[in-house]
């Protein structure tokens, strides 16, 4: 296991001990915000223009001025998680399209101010060096559904 | 005993009222309230089920309550699950603390949970909730605090752009819901939240 303090090194790689955010990955779809049964994530964002599709952008052919559309990405200005409120459910990780969230081991972030128990994205973020590489597939278990061919 | 043993004797020894269920999680015996002690009694004597571990109650909506009972055989190491229909207007069963002391406590709980009653115990006061506390939580149209008073994070549009057409005014004059507000919360019944 790569990173991680000696207690949460013994621990298997699917412990559910802190939800960590791989923030480059995250589209700010709302999906996670949306499933949370608990309503403990928090995420605000806004839309900045994608350079070069501006109305009359480098190429007039393709983006001749006031017509077609300007193209807009959305850029995340906060993601964070209540751990006071969270109950380690996993539906966050489960929902998420883009592999923006992951299980760390690591269980040891008690404080004693529940507010601070409340990541914000620089922690979470923190948390990615603590996710260990996924475990080996199971000797003698099923192949999983994509190798089967069920999901194209 | 076997689940196929544990049939047997049920039909054996209960009236035929009491149906018997089995799966892969073991004997599930539905039992009618007038049944109730009977099936306990039984289920302690003859299935030999001397471990109590738990009751509960679960909300079936439309169909009432179920009280449900786990009991268990150190011996035998089998155990088996009970469960009482009753009607949503008045649940109430005869108190199983006559043949499973533990269940007092147990009864209590689903007594204040659930709101339902239990016949003949000896001190059905409130367990866990604050004094004066009124509603039955587990219930299922029972509302949230939490969830009455919270904003839904989820309400939220990726990239906090305005709501879909929020720039344009509807033919209708009114501005149209975006889809995510208009599906609302999954799980939280319609009326829940701030206005």
């Amino acid at each position: 296991m790569t990173g991680g303090t000696p207690a949460a090194c013994g621990l298997p790689a699917r412990s559910r001990g802190v939800i960590a955010l791989l923030e480059e990955n995250c589209t700010v779809c709302m999906l996670c915000a949306r499933e949370c049964p608990d309503w403990c994530i928090y995420i605000e964002s806004h839309q900045e223009p994608v350079p070069g599709t501006e109305y009359g952008g480098e190429d007039p052919a393709r983006a001749p001025a006031g017509r077609g559309r300007q193209r807009v990405r959305n850029v995340l200005d906060r993601f964070a998680i209540d751990f006071s409120l969270c109950m380690y459910c996993g539906i966050c990780v489960e929902a998420c399209p883009y592999d923006a969230l992951f299980w760390s081991p690591e269980f040891s972030y008690a404080e004693t101010d529940i507010a601070a128990l409340t990541h914000e994205q620089g922690r979470l973020r923190e948390w990615m060096w603590t996710v260990p590489p996924p475990p080996r597939h199971e000797e003698g278990a099923p192949p999983p559904r994509e190798a089967r061919g069920q999901i194209p | 005993m076997a689940p196929e043993e544990i049939i047997a004797a049920v039909g054996d020894g209960l009236p035929p009222e009491v149906r018997c269920e089995a799966d892969h999680r073991g004997v599930v015996l539905r039992v009618p309230p007038g049944h109730w002690l009977a099936a306990l009694a039984f289920a302690r004597e003859r299935l030999d089920c001397d471990f109590f571990d738990w009751l509960t109650a679960v909300d079936e909506a439309d169909e009432g309550f179920s009280v449900v009972v786990h009991v268990y055989s150190l011996a035998g190491r089998h155990h088996v699950l009970l469960a009482a229909p009753l009607p949503r207007s008045s649940p109430w069963l005869p108190t199983a603390t006559g043949i499973y002391r533990g269940a007092a406590w147990h009864e209590r709980e689903t007594h204040e949970m659930f709101g339902i009653g239990f016949d003949g115990h000896p001190h059905l006061a409130p367990l866990l909730l604050p004094d004066g506390f009124e509603g039955h939580p587990l219930r299922k149209d029972f509302v949230l605090a939490a969830r009455a008073a919270k904003e839904w994070p989820g309400v939220k549009e990726p990239g906090g752009r305005p709501e879909p057409g929020a720039d344009r005014p509807a033919p209708g004059g009114e501005r149209p819901v975006p889809r995510a507000r208009r599906r609302g919360p999954p799980h939280v019944p319609d009326g829940w939240g701030p206005a």
